[in-house]
């Protein structure tokens, strides 16, 4: 029992951790308060659906999904999400409108309905003595070879510095010769890809449906509260808590009680420690 | 984005033939759809239902020889304003009597402002005992779903123990109570019970916990989305070998959501699916497609049920001679008539109807059985 238990937190961690990452770079980094967050979760998770209907093969689904969330987050971050940078309140109301957009937007081409889409692997495995999906331990195993590989990359590139110079401080970033334009458009669209591919990941195992965005937008603001903005160990911190509370609160009572837990602690942080438990600011 | 513009054009095409008819419409009746909300999927399916209804009334003599011509409001909205969108229709454009697909809420702000003054057709599966002056039900209620078919899964899929699972409201609440005394009459037992907020899309410790408890059949009175990803995630473990499900609120939208690999052993109770083989209901189907085009929105049993609460409302004021609602309810018991769903009979102001048990297995539903002129045992006293 224990063990379907531990691998139930592993899923959950990691995947909640991979779906947060891109507002973690958003809102963390730029300073923009994405609300739409959860639609590029959602735009990811029609990858699949797209590719059927256009009759192309299973292998392109990762390529759709990237170049269509990548266009998508292209055309806003140059038409509305640039001139918001730094400006959290208002770019917080904007998004909110992109995110109606985008629902009705995917409403219109897809319809209200319901799609499904198959897992590449079906049937379960055995592990540590438990049967569990096949498709969920590779993903798990990706998610973390995926996170391996991002820490070792931000712990040697200046990026992140650049940004931080950029949205601080944008004339004296220019000064100095950061072509901003093309940083700060570089971060947003490459935060909404991360969240369209945690979509394409994901949906094998949810429903897929215009609206399903909003689960994943709440879900990773109580990561990021909980964690704190702008670490990668901040976020992973905040994953776990957020998610293993309601995986083990779910199962040792009831789903109803890991839920007022889950936003009893997201409270709990905005009230006492708003800058979560690991944060750059401090 | 051309079959969108076909859609325009073969809604374009309706909006003028009905507007041809009501040229000549003495009768308005008020049709209540959710256009928006939660239900809002059912939206398109609902007005295409009623409108083929609104047709066929009128080839027919229409309503003691007048026609009706249909008025639209979206009750997709809190009670408060379904209650006034529905005074508009009553008091702005005459409406004369009412039909309405739309949950409980609405329907109790409705009875308030009715008042039993205008006769009200309540048509979508519903948790049932509702009762008041002028008001008629179409839908199932949960003793309809269950009295016939839990006995024949024990007997024909060996179901016996049973894990209920269902969202935390009324409705699930409800039929569990009644589920658990059709199980113990079969021979069965209730291994577990279980409701989980709306905001819950995870179902994973749930999950386990039927794994735990050795259920051989799962009763899901979860809604929409959540039925769709509990489902989804049910046979990622592959729990279809140790139980068999069944839902009774599993239309064709949800089970496209859930998909033909997770649906093995997924069945449906319901008073109407789009496969039913009938010559009543394969008919309905293609005068559907035919006024609708091959791209509209896919039957259901939630978008159907309009159809049939406007063909209650016809043979109910046709019996009456009016649709006063004094006179209406005078006449109701015992009303008779039939469509695609089979014989109708109004028992205790609800409708006593065929109900069909579904096989979902590959995606499609598959009727595996039906339950002639089941009757609801939460139906009204008079």
């Amino acid at each position: 029992m224990s063990s379907v238990l531990v691998l139930n937190l592993a899923w959950q961690i990691s995947t909640l951790a991979l779906v947060a990452l891109g507002l973690a770079i958003v809102f963390g980094k730029l300073q923009i308060m994405n609300m739409a967050h959860g639609e590029f979760v959602m735009i990811g998770a029609y990858a699949p659906v797209i590719t059927s209907s256009l009759g192309l093969p299973a292998w392109l689904q990762v390529p759709v999904c990237l170049l269509t969330v990548a266009l998508v987050a292209f055309v806003l971050e140059r038409t509305i999400i640039r001139h918001l940078y730094g400006r959290m309140f208002d770019s917080l109301l904007a998004t909110w409108g992109i995110a109606i957009l985008l629902r009705e937007a995917v409403e219109l081409i897809f319809g209200r309905g319901y799609q499904s889409v198959t897992p590449p692997i079906s049937g379960t495995i055995s592990v540590l003595g438990a049967d569990y999906p096949a498709y969920r331990i590779a993903v798990i195993l990706g998610i973390l070879a995926g996170f391996v590989a991002l820490f070792w990359w931000n712990s040697r590139s200046k990026v992140a510095t650049r940004i931080k110079a950029m949205v601080g401080n944008p004339d004296l970033a220019e000064a100095v010769g950061i072509n901003t334009a093309r940083l700060s458009a570089g971060a947003f669209i490459f935060g909404c890809c991360t969240a369209g591919l945690a979509g394409l990941i994901l949906a094998p195992t949810i429903r897929i449906e215009p609206m399903m965005g909003l689960d994943y937008l709440i879900r990773s603001f109580f990561a990021l509260v909980v964690g704190g903005l702008g670490t990668l160990e901040g976020l992973g911190i905040g994953a776990g808590i957020i998610a293993g509370t309601q995986s083990v609160l779910g199962a040792v009572a009831n789903q109803t009680y890991g839920y007022l837990a889950v936003l009893t602690l997201s409270i709990l942080f905005l009230w006492l420690k708003p800058d979560g438990i690991r944060s750059s600011s401090r | 984005m051309l079959k969108a513009t076909t859609k325009l054009f073969a809604s374009a095409a309706v909006a003028l033939a009905l507007g041809t008819v009501s040229a000549a419409a003495d009768i308005k009746v008020g049709v209540l759809v959710p256009d928006s909300g939660p239900a809002g999927l059912f939206g398109p399916s609902t007005r295409n239902s009623a409108t083929l209804a609104a047709e066929q009334i009128n080839a027919g003599g229409g309503i003691n020889g007048e026609a009706i011509e249909l008025v639209f409001a979206d009750v997709g909205v809190p009670p408060a304003e379904a209650a006034q969108a529905a005074l508009r229709l009553w008091k702005g454009e005459g409406a004369q009597a009412f039909v309405g697909m739309h949950d409980s809420a609405v329907r109790e702000a409705l009875i308030g402002r009715f008042n039993g003054q205008v006769p009200y057709v309540y048509t979508p599966v519903y948790e049932g005992n509702s009762c008041a002056p002028g008001l008629y039900v179409t839908g199932e209620t949960p003793s309809q779903q269950l009295a016939p078919v839990i006995p024949y899964l024990a007997e024909n899929e060996g179901a016996s123990k049973w894990y209920l699972i269902g969202h935390d409201y009324n409705w699930p609440r409800d039929t569990n109570a009644l589920a658990k005394n059709y199980i113990a009459d079969a021979g069965g037992e209730v291994v577990g019970e279980e409701y989980v907020p709306f905001t819950v899309s995870e179902f994973d410790s749930s999950l386990q916990r039927i794994k735990e408890s050795g259920a051989d059949a799962i009763l899901i009175t979860l809604v929409g989305g959540g039925s769709v990803g509990f489902n989804v995630s049910f046979a990622g473990f592959g729990l279809e070998e140790q139980a068999l499900r069944l839902g009774t609120l599993i239309e064709e939208n949800t089970l496209a959501g859930i998909g033909a690999e997770n649906a093995d052993r997924l069945f449906s109770s319901s008073g109407y699916f789009a496969s039913i083989a009938s010559d009543a209901a394969v008919s309905f189907a293609a005068d559907y497609t035919a006024a609708f085009g091959a791209d509209a929105p896919a039957l259901n049993g939630l978008g159907q049920s309009a159809y049939e609460g406007l063909m209650l409302l016809a043979a109910l004021a046709n019996k009456a001679g009016s649709l006063d609602v004094a006179a209406m309810d005078a006449a109701a018991e015992g009303t008779t008539w039939s469509t695609p769903r089979g014989e109708n009979t109004l028992t205790g102001r609800h409708m006593a109807q065929t109900i069909y048990l579904a096989d979902g297995s590959g995606g499609t539903f598959d009727i595996v059985a039906s339950f002639d002129k089941v009757a609801s045992s939460e139906a009204c006293a008079d």
